[in-house]
Formats: C-alpha cells, structure tokens, sequence
C-alpha cells in the first residue's frame, strides 16, 4: 500500500511542484496518474521510488515511513518497485537479454535462474525473438517492452510507469497497456503516469487527476464500482 | 566470490573499453613509481657499499702510561659488551714495537735509540658490518674516549660519513621527488576513474535504480584503481630492471665509481615488491576518494 500524507515537494527557488498531497493506492490497484505537462506527475512517481525526497510530509511504502530509509538501505525499497521511465532509460550498447537480466544480476541471482525467468519475461511482453538483439538495434515500441520487461522481471509488488506510450502510436499504446493489465492481474500494483486522456478512457481504471501541483480528482476505477 | 568475479571481470572490461585513457595513466602511473624505485635501489646500494666496508671498521684506543690492569681489564669488558662490537684485543707496549719492527723493518735503527717501547699500549676494536651503524659508531667511540685511561683514538671514518651523507641526501631527495610524483599519480588516477564514472553515469544510475547496493556498483571502478595501480607497479619493476641491466654497459665506460658503488647485478625483490604494493595501494585509494565524491554528488 502506498500511503501520502500532506506532502509537499518544492524544488529550488520555483514554486511547489507537488502541494498538499494526500491518497492512498492500495495492493493490486491499476492507477492512471493524469494531468498536463508540470503538473507533477513524475515527480510524485519519483517520490514512490525515493528518487526525490518531500520537502513536507510523509510517505508510507507498505507502512514503512520511506523519508527516514537511509541511502545505504535504498536499494531494499527500489527492489520492490519495478520502474518503467519515460526515456527507457535502457543501456543502449547491451543486448535485449542483458538489460532485462540487470535486476536479478544486482541481487546476485544464478545464472540458470536469470536466464529462465528472462526467457518468461520477454515472452510476457512478446520479445523472445529479440533477446540476442542490442537494444539500439530494436524499434522505440520495442525498447519500451524492454523497458516493462527489466521492470518486472525482480517481481515487484509496485510497477510504476511514467509516460510509457509517449512516443508510441495508438495501436502500440494500447498492446503496452494491455501488457500492464496482464502485470496487474498477477497481483502487481500498477500506477501510470500519462497525459493521453483517449488512452485513459479506454480503460475503465482508478484516474489520479494533478493541475499545477494539486490533486484535482481521484476517481474510483469503473469497474469496480 | 560469484560477485567478485563478476566485478573483476566488469573492471577489466572498463578498462578495456577507455584503452587510451587508460594506458596513459599506467604509463604515468609506471613512470612515478619508476623515480623512488631507482632511488631505492640506490639507497639500498650504498647501506650494503657502506656495509661491506663496515667490516674493516677498527678504531685503536691508545692508553695512558700508567694505566692499571684492571682498569684496562674492566675498559674492555665493557667494550666488549656492546652490540657493535665484534672483536676486542690488547695490545702491550712491547707487542706494538714488536709490531712496528715486523711491520717497518727498514725503520728498527730507530727503536734502537729507546731502551724501552716509545709504543703507548692500546685496545684494538673491530665492528660489526651495519651500515646504519657508522654514526652509532662514532658515538660509542665518543664515549669511549672520555674515559681517563684512553689517551687518544686512532680512527678514520671519513669515508663512512661521506657515504652516509650521500645515502642522507640520496634518501631525502628521493622521498621528495617520490611524494610529489605520488600525489601526481593519485591526482591522475582519481581523474581517470572520475571520467569512467562520468561515461558511465547513466548505467550507474540505472543500477541505482533497479536496486543494485553501493558496493555492487563501487566494487568494479576500486578494481579498475587497483588493477590500474598493479600493472603501474608492475611495470615500473620491470623497467627498474630493465635500467639495472642497460645502464651497467654504459657506467662501465663514463661513471667507474658508480660502478664501484653499486652493485648492477640484481634488483632486489623488496623493491620489486613495494612498487607493485605501492602501485596497488594508490590505485585503490584514488579510485577510493573519487568515487566517495561521486556517491555524495549522485541523486539517490
């Protein structure tokens, strides 16, 4: 469960990126997080994973206060959430395998263990034929699977993905959100950040709505009400 | 150990991957390692030179006349006790002109004009061979001397303290040089290691990311310094040896007594050792200090 309390983020000399923000997204919960550009979708994402810290407030990570987890703790948390960032952030110059196999590599897994689950990931997100390719060798609709794939791959209880059809076409968007539904239906949270309200109505799921820092909506999925 | 390889194995392939950065700095690396090492080796080459002539160290302690037996008894003794010392005998007055006459044989018209030995008695010292030991000598000697049975001491250790002096300065302007040309090398390691961070920023992040601790992502750039540092050190004792083994061929021709003085045959192993440690250590502790920078610079 992800739990915010009255946070607030201001950066720098500008004004409150994030102001006042209280919500609570339970487990197995799909959410679009909306709003127009600087509206503070990301860096309330960024604030799940500890990326950013709040100026104000408290953010509970299944009940663990995360502002009082000490750096050298961090990567405890970061594998529990699974991230897929809007620029991929993909290591261009290493195979498909390799970028997905990051995860488990980091945590020190065995080599038969990683090349198994690697195989089942990238058939989850339709890759499997592109495992041996560099990834700068694989289309952007591609790279954005390699993305989902390194993200679930550690299973997390959390997959956070900020934008991922931004560069994609309709037709790809919607094959990226069905992959995340399929993610969800395994028990994962899942939390989208997006500004493609045509997306977000073909999915009947929970809309967290931010306008210049606030939390302007928060809507209950469809489905299950 | 299946981290550690995989941490070898991604530091070899850093270094591999930035070949001409690298390369430079092992070359430099190399090169401030080389400047101590030859004046270790020199260093190393006076103490034994002085050592060898260390051996044939005697200083004779001429006795006042007069002089009782166990005064001269006791005297000894207590020469004989310290740890310099290698051998005490006493010599009479007779036995000195007895010597004189055997030594000088052209010159015995001249002890003819004494009934009795002009010759003062003396006690006759000789030293261990330690060539750290010349100004401990020189002070026992000293102390020696101030005792009311000697008269005089016949000693010659101008030779050692010259050498001495020059292992002195040959000592002081090598630490110099080598603390200098050691901070180089840190500086230049510290930067390499800086820019194959910089290079690697993103992945480094990405690791971060995706939940990797600090040491899995430190422990490959420490390696990098260290196995920098190695092959610096490495390097630099195989050039070491290289010199020792040219420059003889030349020293024969210009510089004799260089020759004299320093023993070309081998390069010590000590030496060899303490460059590849040396090397080791600065590579570890330069990469150490940039990347401590680097994790406190870094988002989280």
């Amino acid at each position: 469960m992800i739990q915010f309390f009255h946070v607030y983020k201001q950066y720098f000399r500008s004004n409150e990126a994030l102001s006042d923000i209280n919500l609570s997204i339970e487990r197995g919960e799909f959410v679009f997080l909306t709003g127009a550009s600087g509206a503070g979708k990301s860096t309330l994402l960024k604030l799940i994973y500890k990326e950013e810290e709040p100026s104000k407030g408290q953010i509970l990570i299944d009940s663990i206060n995360s502002t009082l987890i000490p750096p050298a703790r961090l990567y405890k948390l970061r594998r529990q959430i699974g991230i897929v960032f809007q620029d991929f952030k993909l290591m261009m110059n290493r195979t498909v395998h390799e970028n997905v196999a990051i995860p488990l590599l980091v945590r020190g897994e065995k080599k038969a263990a990683v090349e198994k689950k690697v195989n089942s990931t990238l058939a989850l997100v339709g890759l499997s034929h592109r495992k041996r390719y560099l990834t700068s060798h694989i289309s952007g609709g591609e790279q954005q699977r390699v993305a989902i794939a390194r993200a679930v791959i550690g299973n997390p209880k959390i997959l956070i993905a900020d934008e991922p059809t931004g560069n994609l076409d309709t037709e790809l968007s919607i094959e990226i959100i069905r992959i995340l539904e399929r993610i969800n239906a395994s028990g994962i949270t899942v939390i989208i950040a997006t500004h493609d309200l045509n997306l977000i109505n073909l999915f009947p799921k929970r809309i967290i709505k931010l306008d210049k820092g606030q939390l302007v909506l928060d809507r209950p999925s469809e489905a299950g009400s | 150990m299946k981290f550690m390889l995989h941490a070898v194995q991604q530091a070899l392939t850093n270094i591999l991957r930035n070949k001409t950065v690298n390369f430079l700095c092992l070359g430099i690396i190399a090169f401030t390692l080389l400047v101590p090492g030859i004046f270790n080796y020199i260093s190393f080459n006076l103490d034994r030179y002085i050592s060898r002539l260390s051996e044939n160290i005697e200083a004779i302690f001429y006795l006042r006349d007069g002089s009782e037996g166990g005064e001269v008894e006791r005297m000894m003794q207590r020469i004989q006790g310290n740890l310099l010392v290698k051998e005490v005998g006493f010599t009479s007055r007779d036995a000195a002109r007895a010597k004189f006459a055997r030594e000088f044989p052209e010159l015995q018209y001249i002890l003819a004009e004494f009934s009795n030995s002009p010759f003062p008695a003396s006690i006759d010292v000789r030293f261990r061979a330690d060539a750290r030991s010349v100004l401990q000598i020189e002070s026992f000697i000293r102390d020696i001397e101030k005792n009311g049975i000697i008269e005089s001491v016949q000693l010659n250790l101008d030779w050692a303290r010259k050498i001495a002096l020059i292992k002195k300065f040959a000592s002081f302007a090598g630490l110099f040089l080598s603390a200098i040309l050691l901070i180089v090398s840190i500086f230049i390691i510290f930067n390499v290691v800086k820019i194959n961070i910089f290079y690697r920023r993103d992945e480094i992040n990405i690791l971060r990311l995706v939940g990797a601790t600090d040491w899995y992502i430190k422990t490959p750039f420490l390696l990098e310094g260290l196995i920098l540092g190695f092959l610096g050190g490495t390097l630099a004792g195989g050039l070491l040896l290289a010199a020792i083994k040219i420059f003889p061929v030349y020293a024969e021709f210009i510089f004799n007594i260089v020759k004299q003085l320093i023993d070309f045959r081998q390069l010590p192993l000590r030496i060899f050792w303490e460059l590849v440690a040396t090397g080791s250590a600065i590579g570890l502790f330069s990469s150490f200090i940039s990347l401590r920078r680097f994790i406190r610079t870094a988002p989280k």
